[in-house]
């Protein structure tokens, strides 16, 4: 579509289809990168991976290379990972310390965990040039906004917007149920990071994660594998590094009673697939969530089952197995996924192993089961690329909606989470930075 | 005093030495002929297949690894690669392993245990003009069962093992 016609962008998402330049076109990255990785809420980090003073981790928000930083004080910063002097990154890449104080590698100037510059060398230099140690503009920058919710660090690039408490709407209960399941309430960050490179656009990975269709069609290798495995291996017997393979074998009728719900800003959860295996480890966590938390409560904790929840654009936790998927535009037709696991505090090593297991098994680049989503993401990327055909179907479901007050729910092999993150898209992509609306994509 | 083992000079005899290059050779063999079943039978029954995340990695069971597969999952992975419908197979994954530098590290003839390391340098190809390099080094564990050399453990070191990783369908 003509990009110098004004209403471009209005006319790339109808009600059940969406147009195929929203993930092939160079104008529509570039301005999702501006326009919604410039405006929305996009995760950072967890507070655990930077426990002590000094500490470091890099990321990326959308084209801009951030770093979170701990200071003396113990307060969190999330600064543009860039020397104010000649733009040199000040963090090296992933995890490090730069206790007391950032050091640039290039003319040696230093700055404070919160950015702010201490000194220069060669000061003289400096007289009556402009240079002022004061000002900002000398300083490492900080983003825009900074939020922690309970330990999930966001940032917005945008000095206004919703708060992140408003933003995340009522995908908040999947966060809170992801650290109640913790006896103790707390949780970090531990065991590795996972990092996996799609050849495909960032959106069609955050529609599939809540897309009930595609698992028996995708799958069937895996499962049909992991059943033949379990038959013929084991005497029928499917213990839980099976289940989560042949799991996703299930009858149509029960993706059908799955239940979906979205919210504002593009954010939906589905109910879960997997269920965690009954035996000791399981009790004994159970035991320890009854303790801390009171047997009703921990209750209501544990049946709170949810497969992938989606914090459009940026995340998806699940939290059921105590992960949570990064997702980072890299340019249209790549994207990487980072998979951070989470210790919770108060459970067993055996416990903990399992979460390491679910990992490997369905998140890592050697799954088994994951080798066919990416080579599906691969395939819809290059059949877009086609002109034979210029539109992307989303009907499955439409028109059946239950639109509720900032919440949708839907049957559960409905489309309606891919429509949802659309009429997101939709107002974020043609919202200025200084009209951007209270409320996003709710008021269907 | 000296390391327990000095490896500058060989630990076992040139029969012994040839015999395991025999064995490296072989097990590439079958994985790039895709006889995997008969690879997946040199490992003893609790025979573990390792691709470590990390560098120097301890441990597979509190650190995620790329892959680390037991006799079920590697039983998966075999038969999803011979499945109609498995995908990112069509067309299939070709693959062919150089082993070399094979140095052994440990040997215990009265147990029948020995360790070798060596260099891999594997080559995929898939379709277009992707043709993609893995590298790394192997750690062998084997133990010796009826006068044949089993696997007990297939350590897989990557030189970019936490890299950003494009799928691992076969075996490295």
């Amino acid at each position: 579509m003509a990009e110098a016609d004004p209403t471009w962008v209005e006319r790339l998402v109808e009600p059940a289809r969406v147009h195929k330049d929203v993930y092939t076109s160079q104008a529509v990255f570039d301005l999702e990168m501006e326009n919604i990785f410039g405006q929305a809420w996009v995760y950072v980090g967890h507070e655990s991976q930077v426990k002590n003073h000094g500490d470091c981790w890099t990321t990326q928000i959308g084209k801009e290379p951030v770093v979170m930083t701990r200071d003396g004080k113990g307060d969190i910063h999330v600064l543009y990972n860039r020397c104010p002097h000649k733009g040199a990154k000040l963090a090296a890449e992933g995890c490090s310390n730069h206790k007391p104080m950032f050091r640039c590698p290039y003319h040696a100037w230093t700055f404070r965990m919160d950015g702010s510059l201490v000194s220069v060398p060669h000061k003289h230099g400096y007289d009556d040039t402009g240079f002022d140690v004061d000002d900002p503009n000398f300083s490492m920058k900080p983003v825009e906004r900074v939020e922690s919710y309970r330990g999930f660090v966001f940032c917005s690039l945008s000095e206004s917007g919703p708060d992140l408490k408003t933003f995340l709407g009522g995908a908040v209960t999947s966060m809170d149920n992801f650290i109640d399941r913790s006896p103790d309430s707390e949780i970090e960050v531990a065991g590795g990071v996972h990092r996996v490179m799609q050849r495909s656009n960032w959106k069609i990975f955050f529609e599939n994660l809540n897309d009930t269709g595609h698992p028996i069609a995708t799958h069937e290798s895996s499962f049909l594998a992991a059943r033949k495995t379990s038959k013929h291996k084991l005497g029928g017997e499917v213990p839980f590094q099976l289940h989560i393979i042949e799991g996703n074998g299930e009858p149509p009728e029960f993706w059908e009673s799955l239940d979906l719900r979205a919210f504002d800003y593009g954010h939906s959860f589905m109910t879960a697939i997997f269920h965690a295996p009954k035996g000791p480890v399981s009790e004994e966590y159970k035991a320890a969530l009854d303790k801390a938390k009171g047997k009703e409560e921990a209750d209501k904790i544990v049946a709170m089952n949810r497969h992938n929840t989606i914090i459009y654009p940026s995340c998806s936790p699940h939290t059921g197995f105590h992960q949570l998927r990064v997702i980072r535009p890299i340019s249209i037709d790549r994207t990487m996924v980072e998979i951070f696991t989470f210790k919770l505090k108060g459970t067993s090593d055996e416990y903990w192993q399992r979460t390491i297991s679910y990992s490997n098994i369905v998140n890592s680049p050697s799954s088994t089961v994951m080798v066919d989503d990416v080579e599906v993401y691969e395939r819809c990327q290059e059949g877009m690329n086609s002109d034979g055909m210029e539109w992307i179907s989303q009907h499955r479901g439409e028109g059946r909606d239950n639109v509720m007050d900032r919440e949708i729910q839907s049957e559960g092999i409905s489309e309606m989470p891919i429509r949802n993150q659309f009429r997101a898209w939709s107002h974020y992509m043609m919202a200025t930075p200084a009209s951007i609306p209270g409320s996003i994509g709710g008021e269907s | 005093m000296l390391a327990p083992t000095n490896l500058d000079k060989p630990i076992v005899d040139t029969d012994l030495q040839r015999e395991i290059e025999h064995f490296l050779s072989y097990e590439a063999h079958l994985l790039d002929t895709h006889q995997l079943e008969t690879w997946d039978a040199l490992f003893t029954e609790d025979g573990m297949y390792w691709i470590p995340l990390e560098f120097g990695q301890e441990d597979p069971l509190n650190t995620v690894s790329i892959a680390y597969e037991d006799a079920i999952l590697r039983d998966v992975r075999i038969r999803r690669l011979a499945e109609r419908h498995a995908w990112s197979q069509q067309p299939k994954t070709h693959s062919t392993h150089q082993v070399t530098n094979a140095i052994v590290t440990a040997y215990d003839a009265g147990a029948g245990t020995l360790t070798v390391q060596s260099r891999f340098h594997v080559v995929e190809w898939r379709k277009r003009n992707f043709m993609r390099q893995v590298a790394g080094g192997y750690v062998h564990d084997l133990v010796k069962i009826a006068d044949r050399w089993r696997i007990t453990l297939k350590r897989v070191n990557l030189v970019n093992c936490d890299g950003v990783h494009d799928n691992f369908e076969l075996f490295v």
